[in-house]
């Protein structure tokens, strides 16, 4: 009788081991960071390591300044190297060219703030490497730059082949990238039939179904500080992106200068220290959440405060967060309700 | 058997239950109780838990003075644990922000270290989330 009882005792409080795998790798020069929660744990490093060996595939195809392999470059790469030339067409694999067709949608919706075409200005500005230093600025190359308008339009894309009419587009889409890989990696589970999980790549992330009996819970780093500053659910099929100033940046002159990069100044943007947006699942025909996620917190960032709204609303993002340089936190008012702050004293203005 | 018989004969079960029984229930009881009152409120480290590259290295407990040294993808970094914290002290990257991240003492802090692929996040018995968007 005592022995059963305290065989009960133990198997109740030495009990349910959750069914979740978690894995993290560096990829795309970041974190990524997969949990799948409800298959075996053989099943969920199976999947998981398809999802890593196809986003070490997409960084080959689109690394936008080192040879990937050897001294070969990647097809990026390859297409930068013909643009720059002035040479002819280039053919591109499908997948490329519909994503530089869906970039160059985005960059116009964006007015041109969202704009992978200014990777000349981003190596300018040193930010075309593994580690940052500071650098001093030339402001020739800068101005020169600025004045030649690399965009997207420049592009001329008919049946899988690629030219430009602007010899100075250099094609970076590290704003784009990792927002297409959370897409992939999603459709890749759901093809699967894993119903549960969550990646994140770099500080973009999408949920597929839930954590157990409770939705896939999302910390947003704090700007300044080694903690989350807001927890929020991350419900089936929706992203979350946060830009920042604070992972990728140099000081010089008791000043920051971070990667994301003003196309109509030539200069980092300096009136913001983080912005986060959170996508809802989008209709199969559209641009997904994934690429939404990771696109669309940079208009926000570089905009002047009176237009960041705007700058939302182009993409029906109703959901965002900014961080500002002063570290006033300004909230849409849809995304009030989703957040639990990790300090209950913060202090926030709803935006209307 | 037993178990049947509690089921349908709780009284006569519960009667022939020895002091010995009793105490082993009440002190399970006790014990679940004291357990779920210090381990799920709070919110205080209790571990560090750190990887390198895509392995998970190692788990400490932050109840120590300890010095680890590592070897990443760039070379030589030195994680420090006292009293509860735990930091970056050396590192072999450029910009340093890994050590600029400073102390970290509670559950769900992260400092991750890109260039080198070293990364600590701190483990209490509650995780406020799945993933930090960082």
């Amino acid at each position: 009788m005592r022995y059963l009882l305290l065989f009960f005792t133990f198997l109740l409080t030495g009990c349910f081991k959750e069914p979740l795998y978690h894995s993290q790798s560096y990829v795309f020069g970041t974190l990524v960071d997969i949990s799948i929660y409800g298959e075996t744990d053989e099943r969920a490093r199976f999947l998981a390591n398809n999802i890593l060996a196809d986003f070490q595939n997409l960084h080959k195809q689109l690394h936008a300044w080192k040879p990937v392999s050897g001294n070969k470059l990647s097809e990026l790469g390859e297409l930068n190297a013909a643009i720059s030339a002035g040479n002819q067409a280039v053919k591109v694999s499908p997948a490329l060219a519909n994503m530089l067709l869906d970039a160059t949608d985005l960059s116009l919706k964006s007015n041109g703030l969202f704009n992978p075409a200014i990777g000349h200005l981003i190596s300018t500005w040193g930010f075309q490497r593994d580690e940052f230093s500071a650098v001093n600025v030339n402001e020739t190359a800068v101005k020169n730059l600025l004045h030649a308008q690399p965009r997207m339009t420049d592009l001329v894309i008919k049946a899988n082949f690629i030219y430009s009419t602007n010899p100075t587009v250099k094609l970076d889409l590290g704003g784009y990238a990792k927002g297409y890989a959370l897409d992939i990696a999603a459709s890749y589970l759901r093809k699967e039939q894993a119903k549960n999980a969550l990646i994140n790549i770099g500080g973009n992330v999408i949920a597929l179904g839930k954590h157990g009996d409770n939705p896939w819970r999302v910390g947003i780093q704090h700007p300044r500080a080694p903690t989350a500053i807001a927890t929020l659910e991350l419900a089936d099929g929706w992203a979350i992106g946060t830009s920042g100033d604070y992972q990728r940046y140099f000081m010089l002159n008791g000043q920051r200068y971070c990667h994301i990069i003003d196309p109509r100044t030539g200069y980092p943007a300096q009136q913001t220290q983080s912005v986060t947006v959170l996508v809802p699942p989008q209709a199969s025909s559209k641009t997904q959440a994934g690429v939404l996620s990771d696109v669309v917190s940079k208009p926000i960032f570089i905009e002047t405060a009176a237009n960041r709204n705007a700058a939302a609303q182009a993409f029906g993002i109703e959901n965002f967060m900014v961080i500002d340089a002063q570290a006033a936190i300004f909230v849409s008012a849809k995304m009030v309700n989703k957040l639990h702050w990790t300090d209950a004293g913060v202090k926030f203005s709803t935006l209307p | 058997m037993l178990v049947l018989n509690f089921l349908h004969y709780p009284k006569q079960l519960i009667n022939k239950l020895l002091m010995g029984d009793w105490l082993i229930i009440i002190l399970s009881l006790v014990g679940i109780f004291y357990l779920f009152q210090s381990l799920w409120t709070n919110e205080h480290a209790a571990r560090v838990q750190i990887s390198v590259g895509n392995e998970i290295y190692a788990t400490y407990s932050l109840n120590q003075q300890r010095e680890i040294h590592l070897h990443g993808k760039l070379g030589d970094a030195v994680i420090s644990i006292s009293q509860g914290k735990a930091r970056f002290s050396q590192s072999p990257c450029n910009t340093q922000y890994c050590v600029h991240q400073g102390w970290l003492s509670h559950a769900g802090q992260v400092a991750i270290c890109l260039p080198n692929q070293i990364s600590l996040e701190l483990l209490g018995e509650r995780k406020l989330y799945d993933s930090l968007n960082y």
